[in-house]
């Protein structure tokens, strides 16, 4: 039989086991890192994107990095408009090039007595995109403490952080993620320099403290719910280090009061009846059980690096998802049934080959976006649209041009005729591929999902017109394919 | 046998009358920005009540905020975008309160949007249009001659302007989505349009018949007519199915896509190898010949 001397058979025969393979994952109910994953607009559910402060943390590693340059070299500057600015009255020898360029500096202006230094735009987004990978390892943690587990998180850009929650609104999630949560413990303080009041905005109480924090909320290792006398307490223990730090403060100042100050705001302002050395503490005062629960997560979780803006905020309900997803199947199956019998009346046994071709296209499609793990979003859906049409579209151009060349007798046309017509196929569609390479590169949400599945699309039509469409004109007869007209 | 090649110059005027249409609606129309380009809220709701009554829910809001309440076509849901304005918490709160209040109105979608993040957005669509029209032109320039892509890149500028004019005329949202659909039509387009330009270099550089450039995109188009007539009609055949059957929410993408294949079909059959042939590209070949 010449069928089987074709290794295009053997090669259509691995495809479609290998698709089968990779596309029956996405049926078996455990979860796995092949599958294909639904975008929020086909399962519902609701996503943020949040935004640290750039400003802010520009600011914040300025001092940083004074307080290094101090520290370390003995050197002291001051900070203006996003600048160090370093005095030449001091001895600047230790200040060599390559120490500046370690910090991530680089000189901004010189002048006879000063030299003003900013970061390296590179060193500086570099930072910035750290700062935010911890921010995400945050989030995440105080998103599953509330128990999400199906959440999705991920870093976009260079200082913005995509959060995705499937399934139902829960209020808490909004509340949890957007405290930046910097506690701070300050002692009390009657004078006015370097002191200053904190305010608790609901009872109005008031206390003067010293301005720097005596220890932070950085040193706590563990927060939970609990209850102090049926009303609900946060519990909170120091590691060790803090708990050095709490001892020392609480036995040194027996008899004064702290102030336990949570962004900015005082929450309590306790008196300190004897040392505590056990590394534990309870914050009380008005909270409710879910209010204290959030708030015990925040500060087990750690606080963000800045203050965090939600930016985008979107809530899909199930209905509309649901309703979107079997609309857009039996639309889809429809237009399919709809090309296909078109074909086939048109090409009648070429139509046929096609039908074929367009359904192991889906499936080889199906099963890399499931080996990719790919997110399947609404625009996503409408890539693969476009991608039949390309495969159809190859398809037509292959039974034209054979048709074309039996008619003028050209030896050979069905050879002649498909490779001619996939030099065509291979330039028009490697056109669109690398466009939607560049679009994936730089494009954001939808954009992105209509261009990874027009990308993986583009690559299994020209697999299975390669393959298997050229497998089945192999094997017919020419006088069979219905192209004589 | 019709002459393709003689028509071009009607042709460039039947574009050129589009183009300023387009420009002309724009001007008048403007775009119909959705909150991905503009910032603001925005929420596709189900409802039994009517416009006027949805209206008077959020006739406090200053005048200077835009309200935009429009019934989907043929179903009881509703899409309400309002402006926020920057970092503006409490009004969002606000609006939300009085929809998610309301028994007579169920939820389907609400989305929020900064508009300093939109801002972000419409430069970040920008880059990635531009980035990947210039991918596009490089690799038809390497695979084919520089007229060639000139012609393909300025044919898929012409179909998508155009289609974002059909969208002004008929007050189509233009957001993130939309971004798809023209893209959409860029793919279709330039995948046409180098169908062609293949068929064109095959012919001219086939000794017998190289002389007659005319007789050339002829037959390029002759050749392929066939095939992009075949291609519209199953892409539309398709389309179709997505109007009447889409969600609610998404029938106007396949709308605005079946008026981008249309105009894409014109473009490759009238007015692409036309432009090849006036940038003098008959001078490239006799120079390959000397």
């Amino acid at each position: 039989m010449i069928i089987f001397k074709q290794w295009r058979l053997w090669v259509s025969l691995l495809l479609l086991i290998g698709s089968y393979i990779f596309i029956k994952p996405n049926f078996e109910s455990q979860t796995s890192d092949s599958k294909i994953n639904f975008g929020l607009d086909i399962q519902g559910g609701f996503s943020y994107l949040l935004e640290l402060n750039e400003e802010e943390y520009l600011n914040n590693l300025l001092v940083k990095t004074s307080q290094y340059i101090e520290n370390t070299y003995s050197i002291s500057s001051s900070i203006d408009n996003g600048e160090i600015v370093i005095s030449k009255n001091q001895n600047l020898d230790a200040l060599t090039n390559i120490v500046i360029q370690n910090l991530g500096l680089e000189i901004n202006e010189k002048s006879d007595k000063e030299n003003s230094y900013i970061f390296s735009k590179q060193s500086f987004n570099k930072s910035l995109s750290d700062m935010t990978l911890n921010a995400v390892e945050i989030v995440r943690s105080r998103v599953d403490f509330l128990g999400n587990k199906e959440l999705s998180i991920q870093k976009v850009g260079l200082n913005k952080i995509l959060l995705e929650i499937p399934g139902d609104l829960d209020n808490n999630v909004k509340e949890v993620i957007s405290k930046t949560a910097k506690l701070t413990l300050h002692l009390e303080k009657n004078n006015i320099v370097g002191s200053k009041t904190f305010i608790n905005e609901e009872t109005g109480e008031q206390v003067r403290v010293q301005e720097i924090p005596n220890i932070t909320g950085d040193f706590i290792q563990d927060a939970s719910l609990q209850y102090n006398q049926n009303e609900p307490v946060v519990a909170f223990s120091f590691n060790k280090e803090g708990s050095d730090l709490f001892a020392k403060m609480t036995s040194e100042n027996v008899g004064s009061r702290f102030a336990i100050v949570l962004d900015g705001s005082l929450i309590t302002a306790p008196v300190i009846r004897e040392s505590i050395t056990g590394g534990s503490g309870q914050i009380s005062g008005g909270f409710t059980n879910e209010t204290a629960n959030n708030l015990a997560i925040i500060l087990k979780s750690g606080s963000l690096p800045t203050q965090i803006k939600i930016i985008q905020e979107k809530q899909i309900g199930p209905t509309l998802g649901q309703e979107g997803v079997e609309k857009g199947v039996i639309a889809s199956i429809i237009a399919l049934i709809a090309i296909t019998l078109f074909m086939i009346i048109y090409y009648k046994i070429s139509g046929f080959f096609t039908v074929i071709t367009i359904i192991s296209c889906l499936s080889l499609l199906f099963a890399m976006m499931s080996l990719l793990n790919t997110t399947l979003t609404l625009p996503g859906v409408i890539g693969i649209v476009l991608t039949i049409g390309m495969c159809v579209d190859a398809n037509v151009l292959i039974f034209e041009r054979i048709r074309e060349n039996f008619k003028h007798n050209i030896e050979d046309p069905k050879n002649h005729g498909f490779n001619s017509a996939y030099v065509t196929i291979l330039d028009s569609n490697l056109t669109t591929l690398f466009a939607a390479i560049f679009l994936f590169a730089f494009g954001f949400g939808p954009i992105r999902g209509f261009s990874i599945s027009l990308i993986i699309g583009i690559i299994s039509s020209l697999i299975v017109t390669y393959i298997i469409l050229k497998l089945f004109i192999n094997i017919t007869s020419i006088k069979y394919l219905g192209l004589q007209r | 046998m019709i002459n393709f090649y003689s028509f071009k110059n009607k042709s460039y005027l039947v574009s050129l009358a589009l183009i300023i249409l387009t420009i002309i609606i724009i001007f008048f129309k403007g775009l119909n920005l959705g909150i991905d380009f503009k910032g603001g809220l925005n929420f596709e709701v189900k409802s039994n009540l009517t416009t006027n009554q949805l209206n008077e829910y959020f006739d406090f809001i200053d005048s200077d905020r835009e309200v935009l309440i429009k019934r989907e076509v043929g179903s009881d849901v509703f899409s309400i975008r309002i402006e926020s304005g920057n970092n503006n918490p409490v009004f969002i709160e606000e609006i939300k309160n009085i929809i998610d209040q309301n028994p007579d109105i169920e939820i389907l979608l609400s989305e929020y949007i900064e508009p300093t993040f939109s801002e972000e957005l419409i430069k970040n669509s920008i880059y990635a249009l531009a980035s990947s029209l210039l991918v596009i032109a490089v690799y038809v320039w390497i695979r084919f001659d520089w007229q060639f892509a000139a012609s393909g890149i300025f044919a898929l500028l012409h179909d998508v302007f155009v289609a974002i004019g059909f969208m002004s005329l008929f007050n189509i949202e233009f957001n993130l989505t939309m971004i798809a659909a023209l893209l959409l039509i860029a793919g279709y387009s330039i995948n046409d349009t180098i169908v062609l330009f293949d068929r064109l270099r095959s012919l001219t550089s086939n000794e017998e018949n190289k002389d007659n450039f005319e007789t050339n995109v002829n037959n390029s188009i002759k050749l392929n007519l066939r095939r992009t007539i075949l291609t519209s009609f199953t892409t539309i055949l398709a389309l179709l199915c997505l109007v009447f059957l889409a969600p609610v929410n998404l029938t106007e993408m396949p709308i605005v896509f079946i008026f981008g294949v249309l105009i894409g079909t014109f473009s490759s059959l009238f007015l692409v190898l036309g432009i090849v042939g006036d940038l003098n590209y008959e001078a490239v070949l006799k120079a390959r010949d000397s």
